[in-house]
């Protein structure tokens, strides 16, 4: 397994007072390879199981293994050197004054530790690594390679997130985490992320979990499909199971918290 | 006439350290630190004392950077271990500099009236007295700047610049916050200490009040440089940071020229800062937020 979590334990206050136990023992095991599509209605825990796995929420108890290495303990900074992460905003994850390039180099550094001698080897982006950047875009059919040098801040949210997806996938992430990543952008915008998206992660062939609201591409995208609730895992598809449902069915499910593995009468 | 303007841009030359290191704490890391009050006194002090005591000027202001960083270091490590706000965080540091820098001095005031120097035998350029400082005050300018823009060009740089610009980015690829704004800190503190040095062997003392206002001088360059040049890459806005501390002495001078009284030379400088602001309608991170209309 790539990655595992178990007994994942995590609450919080509420703002009316009292607590909430979200994830009382929670666990989910993830092939190496994998793309797991993760659905469930608001305050369902799915963002907040990404969350707890990136390390930008601290877990009350558990494990989160990622291929053998524990996360929960490490510092998040150092959890991100194996974790590529998409966020909902299109403006969390770029620097906008940076340039494309100098953004894409950062993202590629993930495994370095910057603030050392080797930190001060060579200047960054050279020309070979624009070049390199360059290329790698129009590998991936991103019009954006003769834009290498412009700061992200003078692009769109929906160019902004492609560099985002390209730059979680940089540096040899061992899990890509994509949170509600197309939630922010127009439809056409969400298509060609999208698109992006499943070339990457076929691409990179890295566990990935995405979080999603939109049940076309629950239906559409990924190897697994997972739905929450309350912090409980209420459903778990493979790819062939979820072909069953049509979105209707599926958003049916949205908070009965009653489905198995197997609903044939939502079909 | 000629040898006041080239002592404002002495000046500015020697305060261009002060506005370097504001640069690079505020602008590229976004971060309000007013430990540079205090460690431009503790520059110019411990650069004094050391000098009063013989000890070879170049040696004398790298002790006086290497202290400066210790203190940048310090309100760093407050912010980042701490979680001390980082105006609380400087206001800490300085405040304790001043009785760090009072006892490293010994006495509020060290004259450096007997001061020999190597520039004092370089040809003065056939300007004043003011134009050997003018050459070496220019070197070691150039060479600031160089090397910042150098450093700011590597993935160290990169790291830090990334760090002021969206620090859940950069956090969330890789890079930590605690090393990279200490480290930021530090060498701001240490390039505004160097200033503090520079700015005592020019004009012959030391003084533990020395620092009081700095913070300011050191943005008003910013502003006032950013205003001018508009700059649209790092080594520019370097330039533009060091033509900005010399246009600010040069205004300074200005008004002195034109019968103001030096009592009100701070509120001068403060209404000067807010005329820059509001003309150059800037974003300051921590200062200003929208800078004026879009």
């Amino acid at each position: 397994m790539s990655l595992v979590v178990d007994g994942l334990r995590w609450g919080h206050a509420q703002p009316g007072g009292g607590w909430r136990q979200l994830f009382e023992g929670f666990n989910l095991s993830c092939p190496s390879g994998q793309f797991v599509v993760v659905i469930g209605s608001n305050g369902s825990g799915k963002s907040t199981l990404l969350n707890l796995v990136a390390g930008t929420l601290a877990a009350d108890g558990g494990s989160v293994q990622l291929e053998g290495r524990e996360l929960l303990g490490m510092r998040d900074h150092r959890r991100a050197r194996w974790i590529g992460r998409v966020m909902q905003n299109p403006l969390d994850g770029t620097a906008p004054g940076l340039t494309i390039a100098e953004n894409l180099r950062l993202a590629e550094c993930r495994r370095r530790s910057l603030f050392a001698w080797r930190g001060l080897a060579g200047l960054h982006p050279s020309r070979a690594d624009r070049r390199r950047y360059a290329a790698l875009l129009e590998e991936l059919g991103l019009p954006l390679a003769d834009r290498i040098d412009t700061p992200v801040g003078q692009l769109s949210g929906g160019q902004r997130q492609t560099i985002s997806l390209v730059m979680a996938s940089l540096g040899e992430p061992r899990l890509l985490l994509l949170d509600e990543h197309t939630a922010a952008l127009d439809p056409r915008a969400e298509a060609t992320v999208m698109a992006l998206t499943d070339r990457l992660v076929a691409r990179l062939g890295t566990t990935a979990l995405m979080v999603t609201h939109s049940l076309e591409q629950a239906l559409r995208h990924g190897d697994r499909l997972v739905m929450l609730q309350d912090g409980r895992l209420i459903g778990d598809w493979s790819a062939a199971e979820r072909q069953q449902f049509t979105p209707a069915a599926l958003r049916a499910l949205y908070g009965s918290g009653t489905v198995g593995s197997e609903s044939p009468e939502l079909v | 006439m000629l040898s006041i303007w080239i002592g404002s841009f002495d000046q500015g030359l020697a305060y261009a350290g002060l506005a370097l290191g504001v640069y690079l704490t505020l602008r590229v890391l976004n971060f309000a630190d007013i430990t540079v009050d205090g460690s431009f006194a503790l520059g110019g002090g411990s650069a004094a004392l050391l000098l009063s005591e013989n000890v070879a000027p170049p040696l004398a202001l790298l002790v006086a950077v290497g202290l400066g960083a210790l203190a940048g270091a310090v309100t760093g490590l407050i912010h980042t271990r701490l979680g001390v706000n980082d105006l609380f965080a400087g206001i800490l540091t300085t405040t304790g500099l001043y009785s760090i820098t009072l006892r490293l001095m010994g006495r509020s005031n060290i004259p450096l009236t007997d001061l020999h120097l190597a520039i004092d035998s370089w040809p003065d350029l056939g300007l004043a007295a003011d134009g050997r400082w003018l050459l070496a005050l220019v070197l070691v300018v150039a060479g600031l700047i160089g090397l910042l823009a150098l450093l700011l060009a590597t993935d160290l740089g990169l790291a830090l610049r990334a760090l002021g610009n969206n620090p859940v980015m950069a956090r969330s690829n890789g890079v930590s916050t605690g090393r990279g704004l200490t480290l930021g800190i530090a060498a701001g503190n240490g390039l505004v200490a160097l200033a503090g040095a520079l700015v005592a062997m020019y004009q012959g003392f030391a003084d533990v009040t020395m620092g009081i206002g700095s913070l300011i001088l050191g943005l008003g360059a910013v502003i006032v440089g950013e205003s001018v040049l508009r700059p649209r890459s790092v080594p520019m806005a370097l330039l533009a940071v060091v033509l900005g501390s010399v246009l600010f002495r040069a205004m300074i001078a200005l008004a002195l020229q034109l019968g103001m009284d030096p009592v009100d030379l701070k509120l001068a400088t403060a209404l000067l800062l807010l005329a820059a602001l509001g003309l150059g309608r800037l974003r300051i991170p921590g200062v200003s937020d929208a800078g004026g209309k879009p």
